[in-house]
C-alpha cells in the first residue's frame, strides 16, 4: 500500500527540545512551597526494625517533618498487596525505605537522615531462589497467604513462593516417550539494573486529605492513580498524576516505584509539594531490579528433527516485594518453547521473595529468560541431532495455522520467521568465517525470538483529537515518550489518518490523569499498536464529522462527499470543493449562525478477545499480538584472555510495517546493545551481608561506544498486521530477547564451549577452553 | 555549612553567589541558575550527563567545588544556539537521530562542542575518546557517532 506519511523516516518530534535542554524531567521542576525528602535506608538485606530514634533528626535545621513506617497499615500493590510505603516492623531488603526525612533543602534533609538511630536484630537472609525455597529458609514474608490479591497469583502459605504459574499443552510425559533425542539444561540469569540514565524522581503535593497532585517519573501514571487511590481510600478522580518527560524507563518505571511512599510522607505536609529524586546509587538500590531467574529445560525431539516435547521451569529471585515481578513470571511460561511449535509442553514458573531490591518488568519481559534457554537449547539439541541450528529452527518454526504454547492459531498476520532468519543468515555469513589465528577464535551464532505483550484484557489506549481553527490538530493521548520515539511515530499515524502534513500535528508530549485520555500504562512495546489504533479511530470520527458537516451546510448527501485532508470534495460535482478547517470550531454560515459541531473526537482501542491465563492449565488466548524475529552475533574470543569481542550484531524482526524506519533502526540497535550488555557485563552482584557490591556506574559495566560492535545490521521485514495500525506491531523490547543466547552460540562456534550463565566471564571461559594465562578477570 | 562568594559568567551572563563550600557547579547551575539543561545522573563524574564547558575545556560540572569554578565563564546546552538557530552540532544530533530519552543528551552536545571548537580536525580516534566518557542506554551509541561525524562536517563547512 502507498502512505503519505508513513514509512518514512521523520525527524524526532520532540528533538529540539532535548538538544537545547529546554525538556522538562521530573528533577527539573520547581513549585512553590515545595519541601525536599531524604529517605534513611536499611543497611541490612533481612532485619527485625526493634526502634527507631528519630528525636535528634528533628531538630536539625529546616527540617519539617521525620516521617517512619511505624503504625501504617497500608499495603499497596496492583495484584498483590504485599508492600508498605516504608518499612514497618522488618526490613526486607538492603535499601528499603526506614524513614523520610522532610526539609527545607535537601541537603538540610540528608543530614538529618544521618542522626536518626535504628536498632536491628539481623535475620538470616537469602538471595538465590532456589535457596528460598528450600527447606528451613527464612520467610520474609510470614503473611504471604493473607495478603489481598487478584485471582491467578496463588502463594504457597508458609513459603517464599509468592506466585506460580502453571502452563500444560498436550501430554509431556508421553511426548517424552515419543521423543529420539533429549537434551536437559539448566540455567542462569543474574539480576540486572534498568539503569535509566534519569534517576526515579517524584514530587506529591496534598491539597486535602482527600485530593493530591503527583509528578512522577514514571510509564504508568494511571496505575499511580489507581495504587495512590487504594492505599488512601480517596476518589480517584482526585489525583492528578502528572508525567513529564521520562528519561529512560526500560520498564523500570512501570507500575509504580517510589510514588506511593513519596505520597504516604508527603500527607504529613499538606499543602507542601515533596520532592524525592534518587541518588545513582539508590536507583539501583531502592527501586526496581530486573530478570533473576534460575532454569531447567528439557526438550526432547524425534531424529528428523520435529520438536515434540519441552518441559522448563523458571525459579524468579523477584526480591522483598511481589506485586511488580508476578506478571513477569507468568509472562515467561507463555513463550518458554521459544519460536517453535511443540506437540507437548509443560510449565512451571515461580514468583519467589528474596531479599533483594524488588524485581520488576525490564525490557523483554519474562522474554529473555526464556530465550535464554530455549534457544540455547536448540543450538545444543541441533548438535545431537546432527543437523544445522537454522535446519531445526526451519523444521519448528511457528507459522501461519501452527499451534503455540498457550493453544492460540498463529496467523500468517503474526510475521514470518523464515524471512527473518534468512535475512540474518544472509548477513552474518555473507563473508566466510575468519580462520582461528594465534591470538583469536572466531564463531558465530544465531536466535530466534518471539514477544507478546503482557497486559490485563482490557488495557487500552485512548486518543482525544480536537481541530483548531487553522487546520492544524491537537492530539492527546497518555502513552509516555520515554525515548523510543512514540510521539514522533503518533505524529506520523495522526498525519496519514487525518491526510495531512506531519507539521499539522501536535501529538500532546506530557500527561495529567484528569485532562489526557485513559491509558493503562506504557509498557509492552505497545504504544503504536494500541495508542495507535486509538489515533486512527479518533481521525476517522473527525472525518466522519466533518463529512457531517458539509453535507449539512452544502446539502450534499453525505457518500457524496470526499475528505482529502484540507478539501472536501464531491465525489458528483468536480467543482466543489470546501476547506476543513472552516469546520474545527463548527462552521459559521455566511447567514451568521453556527452549522455542524465542532471537531473534536476521542478514539479507544484494547486488544478484542484476550482472557487472562485459564485456571489450572494456564494458556489460553492470553497473548493478543505476537512479533517474530532473529538475531545474530560473530564473536571473536581471546585466546589469552578468554574476553569476547563482538564483531557483529544482527537482527531481522517482522514489525509489519515500519511506520518510521529511521526510528526502528534506533530502536533495535539501542536494544541489542542492552542485550550485549546482559550477554557480557551486566550483573548486580551482592556481599556476604546481603548488600548490593556494585550499585554505581563504575562497577556496574554498562556498554559503552567502544563496545558497540564494527558490523550493526538491521533488516525490516514487513508482513503486515490486519489488527495493527497500517499493519504495524510491537518491536521495541524485541531486540534486547536473544542477543545474549546468539553470543553464547556464537561463542560455542568459536570454542566449542557451551555456557548456561550469563554474564560471560572471560576467565571461567578461558577455563572451559582450556588454555590460555594472563587471565584477568 | 561554611559559604563562600563565587562569581561566574554563565551563557554570557555575571553571577554573583553566595554558595557552601560542598556545592557543585552542577548544584549552581541547575538550582539556582535554573539552567536545567544539563543533568544529574550519577554526581560522581562517571557517566558525562553533566558535563558543561569551563573555560573552553569540557568538564563534568558535578565535581567541581567552588575552588574549581569560582571566577570562570561556563557554556551551558541552554547557551549554545544563537536564537532560533541551533549551534551545528545540535542540528546534527536531531538530523543524525541521536538523541531518544534526552537525558544524556547535552552532556554529549557539551563534550564535542569543546572538542571541536578547540580541535575541529579531530582524528576519529579524538572523537571515539571523548564520546566513551559518555553513556547513553537508549541509543547504543550507533547514531550518536554519526552525529558527532556528522557535526564536524558541518561545522567544517561553515567555517
Amino acid at each position: 500500500m502507498n502512505y503519505n506519511e508513513v514509512g518514512k523516516p521523520l525527524l524526532r518530534t520532540d528533538a529540539y527540545e532535548k538538544v537545547t535542554g529546554k525538556a522538562t524531567y521530573v528533577a527539573d521542576i520547581k513549585l512553590p512551597k515545595m519541601l525536599y525528602a531524604k529517605i534513611l535506608r536499611a543497611e541490612h538485606a533481612h532485619a527485625k526494625i526493634l526502634s527507631i530514634d528519630t528525636s535528634e533528626a528533628e531538630k536539625m535545621p529546616g527540617v519539617r517533618k521525620v516521617v517512619t513506617g511505624q503504625g501504617c497499615d497500608i499495603l499497596f500493590g496492583a495484584c498483590i498487596k504485599d508492600q508498605p510505603p516504608l518499612a514497618v516492623d522488618k526490613v526486607r531488603h538492603a535499601g528499603e525505605g526506614v524513614a523520610a526525612v522532610i526539609a527545607e533543602s535537601e541537603r538540610q534533609a540528608e543530614e538529618a537522615t544521618k542522626k536518626i538511630k535504628v536498632k536491628y536484630e539481623p535475620l538470616p537472609f537469602v538471595i538465590d531462589p532456589l535457596e528460598a525455597i528450600a527447606e528451613n529458609a527464612s520467610i520474609i514474608h510470614e503473611r504471604n497467604h493473607e495478603y489481598n490479591r487478584l485471582p491467578g497469583y496463588p502463594p504457597q502459605k508458609g513459603t517464599n513462593i509468592f506466585h506460580h504459574y502453571y502452563q500444560v499443552k498436550g501430554d509431556p510425559e508421553k511426548g517424552f516417550k515419543d521423543a529420539e533425542v533429549i537434551v536437559e539444561e539448566e540455567f542462569y540469569y543474574p539480576l540486572l539494573s534498568h539503569v535509566q540514565m534519569e534517576p526515579h524522581g517524584c514530587i506529591a503535593c496534598w491539597d486535602s486529605s482527600d485530593s493530591c497532585r503527583i509528578w512522577a517519573s514514571t510509564q504508568a501514571p494511571f496505575i499511580v492513580r489507581e495504587i495512590v487511590g487504594h492505599m488512601f481510600h480517596i476518589p480517584f478522580a482526585n489525583i492528578k498524576v502528572y508525567a513529564p518527560y521520562l528519561g529512560g524507563g526500560f520498564g523500570g518505571k512501570s507500575d509504580v516505584s517510589i510514588e506511593p511512599m513519596v505520597a504516604y510522607i508527603a500527607r504529613f505536609v499538606p499543602g507542601h509539594p515533596v520532592r524525592l529524586v534518587l541518588t545513582r546509587k539508590e536507583a539501583f538500590t531502592s527501586s526496581l531490579l530486573g530478570r533473576g531467574m534460575k532454569g531447567k529445560i528439557k526438550v526432547g525431539a524425534r531424529k528428523d528433527g520435529k520438536l515434540v516435547a519441552l518441559k522448563a521451569s523458571f525459579y524468579y529471585s523477584d526480591g522483598a516485594f511481589g506485586d511488580t515481578g508476578c506478571n513477569v513470571v507468568t509472562a515467561t511460561g507463555f513463550v518458554a518453547t521459544g519460536p517453535y511449535e511443540f506437540e507437548h509442553c509443560e510449565v512451571d514458573c515461580f514468583g519467589i521473595y528474596t531479599n533483594t531490591p524488588p524485581v520488576g518488568a525490564y525490557r523483554g519481559y519474562g522474554h529473555p529468560e526464556a530465550h535464554l534457554m530455549s534457544e540455547r537449547v536448540i543450538n545444543i539439541l541441533a548438535r545431537k541431532l546432527g543437523l544445522s541450528q537454522a535446519e531445526l529452527m526451519r523444521k519448528n518454526f511457528l507459522s501461519d495455522g501452527k499451534i503455540n504454547a498457550v493453544g492460540q492459531v498463529i496467523r500468517k498476520g503474526n510475521g514470518d520467521l523464515y524471512q527473518c532468519l534468512n535475512e540474518v543468515e544472509k548477513e552474518l555469513f555473507a563473508d566466510p568465517k575468519p580462520e582461528e589465528d594465534d591470538e583469536f577464535y572466531y564463531g558465530r551464532g544465531i536466535a530466534g525470538l518471539m514477544k507478546t505483550p503482557m497486559m490485563v484484557p482490557n488495557a487500552s489506549s485512548g486518543a482525544i483529537l480536537k481541530m483548531c481553527e487553522d487546520g492544524t490538530f491537537n492530539v492527546s493521548i497518555s502513552g509516555i515518550e520515554m525515548g523510543q520515539g512514540s510521539q514522533t511515530t503518533m505524529t506520523q499515524i495522526a498525519a496519514e489518518a487525518l491526510k495531512v502534513t506531519p507539521d499539522k500535528i501536535r501529538i500532546s508530549k506530557d500527561v495529567d490523569t484528569q485532562f489526557s485520555p485513559y491509558e493503562w500504562q506504557t509498557v509492552g512495546s505497545i504504544t503504536t499498536l494500541r495508542v495507535g489504533n486509538a489515533i486512527i479511530q479518533a481521525a476517522d470520527r473527525a472525518i466522519q464529522k466533518m463529512k457531517e458537516s458539509v453535507a449539512q451546510i452544502a446539502h450534499k448527501p453525505v457518500e457524496d462527499l470526499k475528505y482529502e485532508g484540507e478539501l472536501i470534495r464531491s465525489k458528483s460535482d468536480k467543482n466543489f470543493e470546501f476547506e476543513t478547517k472552516k469546520l474545527a470550531l463548527s462552521y459559521l454560515s455566511p447567514e451568521g449562525h453556527g452549522v455542524g459541531e465542532p471537531i473534536e473526537t476521542t478514539g479507544h482501542y484494547y486488544i478484542p478477545g484476550v482472557n487472562f491465563p485459564a485456571p489450572e492449565v494456564g494458556g489460553g488466548n492470553c497473548c493478543g499480538s505476537w512479533t517474530f524475529g532473529c538475531e545474530g552475533a560473530e564473536v571473536k574470543v581471546s585466546k589469552k584472555t578468554g574476553e569476547v569481542t563482538v564483531t557483529h550484531l544482527a537482527i531481522a524482526i517482522d514489525l509489519g510495517k515500519a511506520i518510521n524506519p529511521m526510528g526502528a533502526r534506533a530502536q533495535m540497535v539501542g536494544g541489542m546493545m542492552m542485550g550485549y550488555g546482559a550477554a557480557l557485563t551486566e550483573e548486580v552482584l551482592f556481599n556476604e551481608k546481603g548488600i548490593m557490591k556494585n550499585p554505581n556506574y563504575n562497577q556496574y559495566k554498562l556498554p559503552r561506544l567502544s563496545n558497540v560492535p564494527q558490523k550493526l545490521t538491521v533488516k525490516l521485514v514487513e508482513t503486515p498486521d490486519e489488527t495493527g495500525p497500517f499493519g504495524a506491531r510491537c518491536i521495541a523490547e524485541h531486540p534486547a530477547i536473544s542477543i545474549p543466547p546468539a553470543i553464547m552460540n556464537a561463542i560455542h562456534d568459536a570454542t566449542g564451549v557451551d555456557l548456561f550463565a550469563i554474564p560471560v566471564k572471560p576467565k571461567e571461559l578461558l577455563a572451559k577452553i582450556g588454555g590460555g594465562q594472563d587471565a584477568n578477570n | 555549612m561554611p559559604t563562600t562568594k563565587v562569581t561566574l559568567k554563565v551563557n554570557g551572563f555575571e553571577h554573583q553567589l553566595e554558595v557552601d563550600e560542598k556545592e557543585t557547579l552542577m548544584e549552581v547551575l541547575r538550582d539556582r541558575l535554573d539552567l536545567t539543561g544539563t543533568k544529574n545522573a550519577c554526581a560522581y563524574g562517571s557517566c558525562g550527563a553533566c558535563t558543561v564547558v569551563m573555560n573552553n575545556e569540557a568538564v563534568r560540572s558535578c565535581l567541581l567545588k567552588p575552588d574549581k569554578y569560582n571566577g570562570n565563564e561556563v557554556l551551558t546546552i541552554e547557551g549554545l544556539a544563537e536564537g532560533d538557530q541551533l549551534h551545528p552540532i545540535q542540528q546534527a544530533f536531531i538530523d543524525a537521530g541521536a538523541i531518544q530519552c534526552g537525558f544524556c543528551t547535552a552532556g554529549f552536545v557539551m563534550s564535542l562542542y569543546a572538542l571541536f571548537t578547540n580541535n575541529l580536525n579531530a582524528s576519529e580516534e579524538e572523537i571515539k575518546t571523548v564520546l566513551e566518557k559518555h553513556i547513553c542506554r537508549c541509543t547504543g551509541y550507533e547514531f550518536i557517532w554519526d552525529a558527532a561525524k556528522l557535526a564536524q562536517k558541518m561545522m567544517k563547512d561553515v567555517t
